[in-house]
């Protein structure tokens, strides 16, 4: 059965079908399952990109206004991209990111207390 | 007389330092003053082959295009850290945006960056969490 239409794409990394459009909210760029995403946009020239290689979530990004985005990196030709947190993105993998840096600090976490 | 010419000369050096990684292709300075804090912030730094963002608030200047090094850009906008990401082997990156064009880098962080910073940076999803309940959630994967 053909799953890829313009309403919904296949997940490179896990397979999910993904409706690019849900009913609330952007369209979605990245799988809400796995967050990988798929590097089809040039950023220096805007238009599509013909890499077409796996996007690999890689940072959460907090906007001034409070919103979550997720960074991405081709991990072909290292281009970033940022899209939106939807509100059904995979929660684990999204705290698991957001709390990366702490696991591993470069320096004492002892030194911060007051923090 | 000496005196004053030698005054002048100095001044005119320490002007070239307002632009990071110096003014032209050909410019060579080892130093450069902070587009953000206006630090004067030397470009060799430990644990990088070369400092590409101010150790005291981090902010970077839109100077490479598709290759980091390449020096390629015509933007030159101020570039602000924007978060931390981990590499597989556990390295701390800063990826930084460029607040003119938008554009994204990842960068290394060098052995004497501001610890507060980066730290103020990595706690940023959790000071902020984007859905509720996230930062309890997220301490409880810790
Ligand atoms: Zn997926
Ligand atoms: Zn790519
Ligand atoms: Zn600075
Ligand atoms: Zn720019």
């Amino acid at each position: 059965m053909p799953i890829t239409s313009i309403d919904t794409f296949l997940c490179v990394w896990c397979g999910l079908t993904v409706h690019a459009h849900p009913a609330d909210g952007p369209r979605r760029n990245h799988c809400p399952s796995c967050l990988h995403s798929r590097h089809v946009v040039d950023h220096v020239d805007g238009g599509p990109s013909e890499c077409a290689a796996r996007m690999t979530p890689i940072s959460i990004a907090v906007l001034r206004n409070g919103d979550w985005r997720v960074i991405h990196r081709c991990v072909r030709c290292d281009e970033l991209t940022s899209s939106p947190v939807a509100e059904d993105d995979n929660r684990l993998i999204l705290m698991r990111m957001a709390v990366r840096p702490l696991a591993q600090p470069p320096f004492p976490l002892e030194a911060f207390g007051e923090l | 007389m000496a005196r004053r010419k030698n005054a002048r000369v100095r001044r005119v050096a320490q002007r070239r330092k307002d632009v990071l990684h110096g003014q032209g292709r050909h410019h060579r300075s080892h130093d450069f003053r902070c587009a953000g804090c206006r630090l004067d912030v030397s470009l060799s730094a430990p644990g990088t082959a070369h400092r590409n963002h101010c150790p005291n608030c981090l902010v970077s200047l839109h100077v490479d295009r598709r290759v980091p090094g390449d020096r390629d850009a015509d933007c030159h906008g101020r570039m602000v850290a924007l978060s931390v990401s981990v590499r597989p082997d556990g390295e701390w990156m800063i990826v930084h945006e460029c607040l003119s064009c938008g554009e994204l880098s990842v960068n290394r962080i060098a052995g004497d960056d501001n610890a507060l910073a980066l730290m103020r940076l990595a706690l940023r999803p959790l000071r902020d969490p984007g859905v509720p309940g996230a930062a309890h959630e997220a301490l409880l994967t810790l």
